[in-house]
């Protein structure tokens, strides 16, 4: 339709021009309709959240060799970091992947889902009221939630069946490539001009089933509050370093049935995050608030003290959702196995993390 | 709580499709639309530039990309407390090509290792475009006590940065849907 003449183009483009202009009248009407709603309506809305589901998902990028003319084809490259003696790190990732179960430690990447449609990712506004944060709408990212023993599977086990955990997502089987990941990162670091062995991460069969993000906002001191969940389940997690040319590896640390239930900030201690008035980022667990005098007995007993402050330290000394985990199964090196090794119950008590500035 | 900043150099000089062939778009009759048996679907090529040469400000910190003493990126700025603070998206730059990146309304009720039976509704798939071409992609991660480079007393501490070139592997549907009980 190349015969189109300016007379007919001019009418068109007119009438578009009106419509825009009456779309925008309308909707600035409809705008003074809006009213805005209290924290405490909104606490009230727990909206039909949006799940997510990768189907057969695989995601490669790296960094090549030069070729002859030294132009690299990819580069991923994370720069940026200054070492305390002022010179540039620079970290080059090699290679990050995710993939199937069964890659080989990258080498055979394969399709793989991740999250499952009666139980996938989730982004929500969620009741704050029902996850003990008072009168707040509070924004949830969300991995697949855990689910009881009857219908869950090992988180370890590569070879689970159902009834034999409480994780959602499920190992491969031979006719399905399941929902449990290979991640591997293959990266090497940079101090000035001195370049490390490339350092080589994988674990197989990964899930975080049960992981979560929930921001809100703190009114007190007016601020981004949240609570970080992360449970990092895989059946093997080994890390080994080789020549930068792939040519000789070191022994490989393996840590057999690792698992890690990482709790950062829950409800009474969140995590606040801010930059100060120098350009810096701080991260800031605040310590839970002390006991009036007298709130609790001297012989530290609930008949001693008032009982909803006892209740409440009780509580919070004693809730396993407040504290963190890491389990290995067996940890090895080369040859040499170092057994299991436990840490339970961490509570973080209070945390500050300020970046500094280096540079002069 | 979070007040957002997008700084004035956010220049999104990509998206540079369609206009042009507007001319050529004829009307279909009822008669030729009834004929139409719809794929039911989109099929998308795309190639967003973002400040490749230089955002549209130009001042004592803004420039070209070929002004080594000027930074040529886009800048987002978002603040985490009141009279805190601000988080920064820094000198984000670079082009992104992709072909074949597909939106559709597709029914699932069979596959997923049993999982597509029970739920038997509709998603709405994001089909990804496997490979996804970057060409020097860089942004920053930093820290900064005021929204823009050039208001007085301004400090920065750049937590990293991040550079990509290159083919992306990028595999597999994107599939999104309503969850949960209204």
């Amino acid at each position: 339709m190349a015969s189109l003449n300016r007379k007919e183009k001019v009418p068109g483009f007119i009438k578009g021009l009106f419509s825009s202009a009456l779309c925008l009248l309308l909707s600035s009407q409809v705008m003074a309709e809006l009213q805005d709603l209290s924290e405490a309506e909104l606490s009230e809305i727990d909206g039909a959240g949006i799940g997510l589901v990768l189907e057969d998902f695989m995601f490669s990028h790296g960094t090549d060799a030069p070729d002859g003319s030294g132009e690299q084809a990819r580069i991923f490259r994370i720069g940026g970091i200054k070492s305390t003696d002022g010179r540039d790190v620079d970290i080059t990732v090699n290679h990050l992947y995710i993939s199937g179960s069964g890659s080989n430690y990258g080498q055979n990447l394969s399709p793989v889902n991740l999250g499952r449609l009666i139980n996938p990712y989730r982004i929500n506004v969620v009741d704050g009221n029902s996850i003990g944060v008072n009168d707040k709408a509070v924004l949830e990212i969300a991995a697949p939630a855990l689910v009881n023993s009857i219908q869950g599977f090992n988180c370890l086990d590569a070879g689970a069946q159902v009834g034999s955990g409480v994780c959602s997502s499920r190992p491969r089987t031979e006719d399905f490539s399941g929902e449990r990941p290979d991640i591997g990162l293959q990266m090497n670091v940079a101090v000035g001009d001195d370049r490390s062995a490339n350092i080589n991460i994988h674990a197989e069969s990964a899930v975080i089933d049960g992981s979560y993000l929930r921001l809100w906002g703190d009114n007190e001191r007016r601020q981004m509050a949240g609570q970080f969940k992360l449970n990092f389940y895989s059946p093997e997690l080994s890390i080994n370093a080789c020549e930068q040319d792939g040519s000789a590896c070191g022994s490989r640390i393996l840590m057999s049935n690792f698992a890690l239930e990482l709790a950062l900030g829950n409800q009474l201690q969140p995590v606040f995050f801010d930059v100060d008035g120098t350009g810096n980022f701080v991260l800031e667990v605040a310590a839970i608030r002390r006991p009036v005098p007298g709130q609790i007995g001297s012989n530290g007993l609930r008949a001693n003290s008032n009982p909803e402050a006892w209740d409440f330290y009780e509580d919070y000394y004693s809730n396993p959702d407040y504290r963190s985990n890491l389990h290995i199964g067996n940890l090895s090196v080369g040859d040499r196995d170092f057994g299991s090794a436990r840490l339970e119950g961490m509570l973080i008590q209070h945390l500050e993390i300020r970046t500094k500035d280096l540079a002069p | 709580m979070i007040t957002t900043l997008i700084s004035r150099v956010l220049g999104w000089g990509g998206l540079l499709f369609s206009l042009p062939l507007m001319a050529e778009l004829e009307r279909l009759d009822d008669q030729t639309m009834s004929d139409v048996s719809g794929q039911g679907g989109i099929y998308l090529s795309g190639d967003i530039s973002i400040n490749e040469l230089g955002g549209p400000v130009e001042n004592s910190y803004f420039g070209r990309c070929d002004d080594a003493t000027k930074k040529c990126g886009a800048r987002f700025a978002y603040r985490l407390k009141e009279n805190g603070g601000w988080m920064v998206l820094d000198d984000i730059r670079g082009t992104f090509a992709f072909e074949g990146l597909t939106l559709r309304v597709r029914h699932i009720d069979s596959g997923f290792g049993g999982d597509g039976e029970l739920f038997d509704r509709d998603v709405l798939e994001l089909g990804l475009p496997d490979i996804v071409r970057y060409n020097d992609v860089r942004f920053k991660i930093a820290a900064s006590n005021t929204p823009r480079p050039t208001d007085p007393g301004f400090q920065q501490t750049d937590i990293f940065s991040v550079q990509m070139r290159g083919d992306v592997i990028m595999q597999g549907n994107l599939l999104v849907f309503p969850q949960g009980n209204p």
